[in-house]
């Protein structure tokens, strides 16, 4: 029985998430289009091209890991999901977190892009392995000042639990974006990189690389991982609120918070020319990488 | 007779029988060369048990041999890789020359490596920590390959490695007078301070260049890839293992032990950490998959240092877990590429592509060992990272932590690059002809992969062994105790830990590799890499669309500061230095008798001069 | 008693003049006698050598005179277990060059066997001598049939070089000649056990200006640096099993003539440091210069005279475990480095130049021979499970029991550019393509053969080093023990004169 309502359980978690992440997706096209002084698509446009694409019939495949990939993409997405806790205190959408190991998040995290990195591979469009090459170095860049901004948090609070950080968030009263600003500003510029907006965007580069990864995949694949990476959106705010924002009692307080960080990549990318793959590495290994140092050090002496 | 004797002297006999009764005919060889690893495998784990020693004497020395629980943990990855790869040997050297002389050294390798694990002593640890030196020397130099320049360099680093450990040997011979470890770990106390640095530093320094740490790994990369494929698996797997194993006895029985020995160990974890950064880096700017694959030995060799330098308990046993892991995957990786080297031919990752629907086991295998190398959960890579990060962050080295995370995320980069290299991208004309690797190759491969895969869901079958050995080397049961740090493994106990998240794992992946396949990929018709979009063209046969050159180009860019100095140049240049020096020393002796008269006269005249400096009473 | 002492120098000594007689009656017998002395005086040796080691030191006095006023000759473990190593050497030699090239002349083929008798007399002479004069006479045959033998091949470089060894030899003598002047002015004695008791007698200057000539004249022999010059063109210009004989029989006489001054004779305490200093640089050198070589031999012998440096460190340590593994080191270099020679001898067969790049690729070819130079090589660099490691072990175990680390590390590091430069002439015997103006000599079976005894000989001792440490320690006690060997030598004459 337990059984059966931790399933459905999770099962909500993920619809939530779809839903909240592809109407993200849906807002910011919006949005960008307003900057641009276009008109833009409605906002559940990307509900739209979903059902599009669930309804199209796939055509080819590229051979088994390319049919595959998706899947091991999206077990990655529903998996961090599983581990990020979706609000304060526990209760619904608690799922698999226990605790929630941000170590364990980190590597989940990848598993993913290198699945799908080999179900690209697969198809043999060197467009696609481009792609993928610079997604994994400018991986290595950010992930540099990422992993400093949560050593940093994990220093501080002596714990590797998102549970227990956003526990000890609500005792404390003040949210870690204030307690450890360092923490949070290297972390925030790591965002940057992890949502792929300009100026960090050459891995999908829609010109040139013809969308990059994703480009041999079309109908249920590329269904799959446009929800996945909609989930994916929703599971790397979450985490961002659970870690930085003191988490959210309830899922509105949960959507402003996450729609406020997701503006920071979002408007500033839309204002940012595109950087190549080793200026983007340099520049993660440049200030971000500063402020994480910093961020630790405050967190040993302080 | 006593067991240990009787495998050790099978192993030896196995040896010479097989070089010499393989001249007969090649089955009898084949034959002669799997039943002498198996058999003494099979005696030591059915009849060896930990704490019955066996000693003798030689030359007024008390050798003694025995197997303690830390070294019956490495006798797992020696024995076990030890007869997988043997089997995978036979059929990967078919057909190869001098195979006599390969399956003894390989044999005879085993043998010094279990002879070092059975060793209490020692004068019979260095005895067969130099078996072990030439025997896969000779395994280095066997394709007759730069052997003057790769294989040189290879002995002549581990000779001053074995040599800075002989030194600490006589010196602890003439302190404790026993050459016992026991011994010499219950008189260090008892040691001077600079007999307390000098001893564990010598050792080190042995250790070290087995386990290829910086700045001694010059040799690693080419003579990991000089060697023939199926020993290179050993060579990196097991082998380079034997030096941990010495400097986990150093670092925990000697260096704990040292007044403000904590700075070697920062040293040695630091180092370590520097090997894994800079193994890691120069693995991505590697196109020969071996060099990649030695390189990256080197880097993963790195963690385990940096584990073992930290030396909390759970450092301990994320490094020795680590070790066991490394022989896992690497031990594949490396029989991976054996196997696509002889169906290629080459394996040089610009030239091969599109091997997966060719080679579809080898790409299971490779596929498995390189999640684990990655450090990727379910596998069990990840648990020993994890180990690695947790202790790193709960001993308070908040740098080194993001060196290792630096370096096991550059990872990724070169696993790639090897799983894309070789198996996935355009399938070429060229290798249009390639089957499988028979099986005798792949059965093996395909254990290694599994083993990641139940190690990663149960690693307590491992994490078991390691607790014993630890405890044995005076740290505190930690079953269950540190594996509760974390919350993660908090909650599941420690048999069945990372059970739940599998089936998570599995279970998504089961409903959306359903979800693509159900409806859908029967009306699907596969299509060749040649029918791709191209910008909205169909490209032509002939294109060349493989992308394999300049891999990671812009990554090499941005890290090319970091990657301009190479300590090989600095080795080369003292090389050469000390070249010219012995050049000059050479010209003492002109070749003209006048001058060596000279010589003798000059000898007497300066005797005669300084007698009474020299010899007065 | 099981032998004679006397006849171990006597019947080579008449074998040798009675070659070139029965040889004008039957050939054949130029190449066979030489093999029977050998091998009787083998039997006889090593007879007596098990004697002295359960029992008492066998002491010969020739034709009555008691010591100190005649001359005798001393059988002691230490004595004893050098000759018997001499001539087993001899023995193993004389199989190896039994015909060792085919169409060898019965004219050269005379002198070489004369000469070699009178070498291996010589060298037994200076070993089992109790009398410091005789010493001399025999270090003078031995040199006298080392700079013929030397010259064996008659061509240009090899007068060149057995004119160098003539000049230093020659050398060597007059600073013989004047120590034993020096202690015979002084003492009045010329036997070596009474020389030893009267020393105290000896004013301190006379002592060591005569202990600085010795040290000059043997030390040409004994290939100390800096006065080895003649050393490598000796060995390279002789003939292969000549060059063995160089490293197995001559080289060791002159080791033992060193240390029996050094340790017996003389009682002063900073020769073992001197001994110490001259070894480590005579290593050091030599090993060194070794590197650099591109002919076989000449590395062979660069590497034979730092193996002696070596030697003579060891006994600088001064302690009965530092003579052990002095006297070890002797054994094993006078087992493999012959090898060395020999094999090599066979791997640059019919090459002019004797280059080391002339034996690329030969491991294929002639597979025993490169395989026993392997051996050799791998051997004498002190790799286990092979006999060298046992006696560099005791050489480092000794030097840290005195607290010499420093002098461990040079011996360590020169070690470890003696590997490189083995490693390399190994390397290119299997791993080199063989060039195709080099033609392949196979080894006649007598000098397989040889090579195959002193092959297995370092697997032996190898495995098992007991097998031979028990006439090592009784011959390490018997040097340390000086007041024994005084004893020994003078008790006989002391009874006579009471």
């Amino acid at each position: 029985m337990e059984l059966i309502l931790n399933i459905l359980g999770a099962i909500a978690t993920i619809v939530l998430a779809f839903t909240v992440g592809m109407s993200y997706g849906g807002i910011v096209r919006k949005i960008t289009a307003r900057v641009h002084n276009r008109m833009g698509p409605p906002w559940y446009q990307n509900f739209i091209d979903a059902f599009k694409l669930a309804g199209k019939t796939t055509a080819i495949n590229h051979g088994i890991m390319q049919h595959f990939g998706p899947a091991f993409i999206m077990v990655s997405s529903i998996v961090s999901l599983m581990i990020v806790p979706v609000l304060n205190g526990g209760g619904w959408f608690e799922n698999l977190n226990f605790g929630g190991d941000l170590i364990f998040l980190l590597y989940i995290m990848v598993f993913g892009p290198l699945g799908m990195a080999l179900g690209a591979g697969q198809t043999g469009n060197p467009n696609s392995a481009i792609g993928i090459t610079r997604g994994l170095s400018q991986m290595v860049g950010f992930e540099i000042p990422w992993v400093m901004a949560l050593v940093a948090l994990m220093v501080q609070f002596d714990t590797t639990s998102i549970v227990d950080i956003m526990r000890i968030q609500n005792e404390s009263g003040t949210w870690m974006m204030f307690s450890s600003p360092f923490a949070f500003i290297a972390a925030v510029m790591a965002m940057l990189g992890m949502f792929r907006y300009s100026p960090f965007d050459i891995v999908g580069a829609p010109t040139e690389l013809a969308s990059g990864p994703v480009s041999e995949n079309g109908g249920k694949y590329l269904l799959t991982m446009m929800s996945s990476g909609s989930i994916f959106a929703f599971v790397k705010l979450t985490l961002y609120v659970d870690l930085f924002m003191g988490g959210a009692d309830n899922l509105i307080i949960l959507v402003l918070k996450t729609f406020a960080l997701y503006m920071i990549p979002v408007l500033y990318g839309i204002v940012s020319p595109r950087y190549r793959t080793e200026q983007s590495i340099r520049f993660f290994w440049g200030w971000p990488t500063f402020f994480g140092l910093l961020a630790i050090l405050y967190a040993v002496f302080v | 007779m006593e067991m240990i004797y009787l495998i050790l002297v099978l192993f030896l006999g196995g040896a010479v029988l097989t070089w010499l009764l393989g001249k007969i005919s090649p089955i009898i060889r084949d034959i002669l060369f799997i039943s002498s690893v198996i058999i003494p495998t099979v005696l030591f784990f059915m009849n060896v048990e930990v704490g019955h020693d066996v000693s003798f004497q030689v030359l007024g020395y008390k050798l003694s041999w025995g197997i303690s629980y830390l070294a019956y943990l490495f006798s797992y990855i020696v024995l076990g890789l030890g007869s997988l790869a043997s089997v995978y040997a036979v059929a990967a050297m078919k057909g190869k020359k001098n195979l006599g002389f390969f399956y003894s050294n390989f044999i005879l390798s085993i043998m010094s490596m279990m002879g070092i694990l059975l060793s209490r002593d020692l004068i019979s640890f260095f005895i067969f920590w130099e078996i072990m030196t030439w025997s896969s020397y000779l395994m280095v130099v066997f394709r007759g390959k730069d052997v003057q320049k790769v294989g040189i360099k290879y002995f002549v680093f581990s000779a001053i490695g074995a040599y800075a450990m002989l030194m600490a040997i006589v010196i602890v011979n003439s302190l404790t007078n026993s050459l016992l470890i026991s011994d010499l770990v219950s008189s260090f106390g008892s040691f001077s301070l600079s007999m307390k640095w000098l001893i564990p530093l010598l050792l080190l320094i042995g250790f070290a260049v087995k386990s290829a740490m910086m700045p001694l790994h010059v040799w690693a990369p080419g003579a990991y890839s000089n060697s023939p494929m199926a020993f290179t698996s050993m060579f990196s797997g097991a082998l380079s293992k034997m030096g941990v194993y010495g400097m986990i006895i150093v670092m925990v029985s000697l260096v704990s032990y040292i007044p403000n020995g904590f700075w070697l160990k920062e040293t040695i974890a630091w180092l370590g950490g520097i090997t894994a950064v800079g193994g890691t880096l120069w693995a991505v700017a590697q196109d020969d998959a071996k060099k990649l694959l030695a390189y990256s030995s080197v880097a993963q060799l790195g963690y385990i240092i940096v584990g073992i330098g930290i030396g909390t308990p759970l450092a301990m046993l994320s490094a020795l877990f680590m070790a066991v892991m490394h022989a896992i995957f690497k031990g594949n990786l490396f029989l991976v590429v054996g196997a696509i080297e002889r169906q290629t031919g080459t394996s040089n990752l610009t030239e091969v592509s599109g091997l997966i629907r060719k080679m579809p086991w080898t790409f299971i295998s490779a596929l498995f060992s390189i999640i684990a190398l990655a450090g990727i959960p379910p596998l069990g890579g990840f648990v020993g990272k994890w180990m690695l990060y947790e202790s790193l962050i709960g001993s308070n080295h908040y740098l080194l932590v993001i060196v290792v995370f630096f370096s096991s995320t550059a990872a990724f980069l070169y696993s790639y690059k090897f799983l894309f290299g070789f198996f996935l991208g355009q399938e070429e004309k060229e290798w249009s002809h390639i089957k499988e690797a028979p099986a005798m190759m792949v059965v093996p491969m395909m254990i290694l992969a599994v083993a990641t895969f139940v190690l990663g869901t149960f690693p307590g079958l491992v994490l078991n062994p390691i607790d014993n050995g630890l405890q044995e080397l005076g740290f505190a049961s930690t079953q269950g105790r540190y594996w509760e740090m974390s919350a993660l493994f908090n909650e599941w106990g420690n048999q069945v830990m990372l059970q739940p998240l599998v089936y998570a794992i599995i279970a998504v992946f089961l409903f959306f590799a359903a979800f693509l396949t159900i409806k859908g990929f029967k009306h699907t018709r596969y299509v060749t890499t040649k029918d791709i979009s191209s910008s909205g063209e169909v490209p032509k046969e002939h294109e060349n669309l493989t992308f394999s050159q300049n891999f990671f180009q812009p990554f090499l860019r941005a890290v090319e500061p970091f990657m301009k100095r190479r300590i090989d140049t600095y080795y080369s240049g003292i090389g050469n230095g000390l070249e010219a020096i012995f050049d000059f020393t050479r010209r003492i002796y002109t070749g003209n008798g006048q001058t060596y008269a000279l010589y003798a006269v000059i000898f007497i005249v300066v005797l005669l001069m300084f007698k009474n400096a020299l010899f007065g009473l | 008693m099981v032998g004679s002492p006397v006849l171990l120098i006597a019947i080579p000594l008449l074998a040798a003049f009675l070659i070139p007689l029965i040889g004008m009656i039957w050939k054949e017998s130029v190449r066979l006698i030489p093999g029977l002395v050998l091998a009787f005086m083998l039997v006889s040796s090593a007879s007596m050598l098990l004697y002295v080691t359960n029992n008492s030191t066998i002491i010969e006095t020739i034709a009555g005179w008691q010591a100190p006023w005649g001359i005798n000759l001393v059988f002691s473990p230490l004595t004893g277990f050098l000759a018997t190593l001499m001539i087993f050497l001899g023995f193993i030699v004389w199989l190896f060059s039994y015909r060792f090239k085919r169409n060898v002349d019965f004219e050269p083929a005379k002198k070489y066997f004369i000469f070699l008798m009178m070498l291996v007399a010589g060298a037994v002479g200076i070993v089992i001598t109790g009398d410091i004069f005789n010493q001399f006479v025999f270090i003078e045959i031995t040199s006298i049939s080392a700079y013929a033998l030397t010259a064996f091949y008659t061509g240009r470089n090899s007068a060149e070089a057995s004119f160098k060894y003539l000049l230093m030899g020659s050398l060597s003598s007059s600073a013989l000649l004047i120590a034993i002047a020096i202690i015979y002015s002084q003492l009045g004695t010329l036997n070596m056990a009474d020389i030893a008791d009267k020393m105290y007698l000896m004013p301190t200057g006379y002592k060591i200006t005569a202990l600085i000539f010795f040290f000059m004249g043997i030390g040409i022999e004994a290939e100390i640096f800096p006065l080895n010059g003649w050393a490598p063109d000796a060995y390279t210009e002789a003939p292969g099993p000549i060059g063995a004989a160089f490293a197995g029989i001559v080289v060791k006489a002159g080791v033992y003539a060193m240390i029996r001054l050094v340790f017996t004779l003389f009682d002063i305490p900073n020769s073992m440091q001197f001994l110490v200093v001259i070894g480590l640089v005579t290593l050091i050198v030599a090993e060194t210069s070794a590197i650099k070589q591109d002919k076989l031999k000449r590395m062979l012998a660069y590497s034979s005279i730092g193996q002696m440096g070596l030697v003579f460190v060891a006994f600088g340590i001064g302690t009965a475990e530092g003579v052990f593994a002095a006297l070890f080191l002797m054994l094993n270099h006078a087992i493999i480095k012959p090898l060395l020679f020999l094999s090599g001898s066979y791997l640059v067969f019919n090459s002019k130049e004797k280059k080391i790049s002339e034996v690329n690729g030969l491991g294929k070819h002639m597979p025993i021979t490169s395989l026993l130079f392997a051996l050799g090589a791998f051997a004498i660099v002190g790799l286990p499970p092979f006999s060298g490691f046992w006696s560099k072990l005791s050489v480092l175990t000794a030097a840290a029991n005195e607290g010499m680390i420093l002098i461990i590390a040079l011996v360590l590091i020169v070690s470890v550019v003696e590997i490189v430069y083995y490693f390399r002439v190994v390397n290119r015997i299997y791993f080199f393509e063989k060039s195709d103006n080099v033609v392949v000599q196979k080894p006649r079976i007598n000098a397989m053969i040889a090579m195959l005894i002193l092959g297995s000989i370092i697997l032996v001792i190898g495995f098992d080093p007991d097998i031979v440490s028990i006439y090592l320690h009784k011959a390490s006690h018997d040097l340390m023990n000086t007041r024994e060997y005084i004893d020994n030598v003078l008790s006989i004459g002391q009874s006579l004169t009471k």
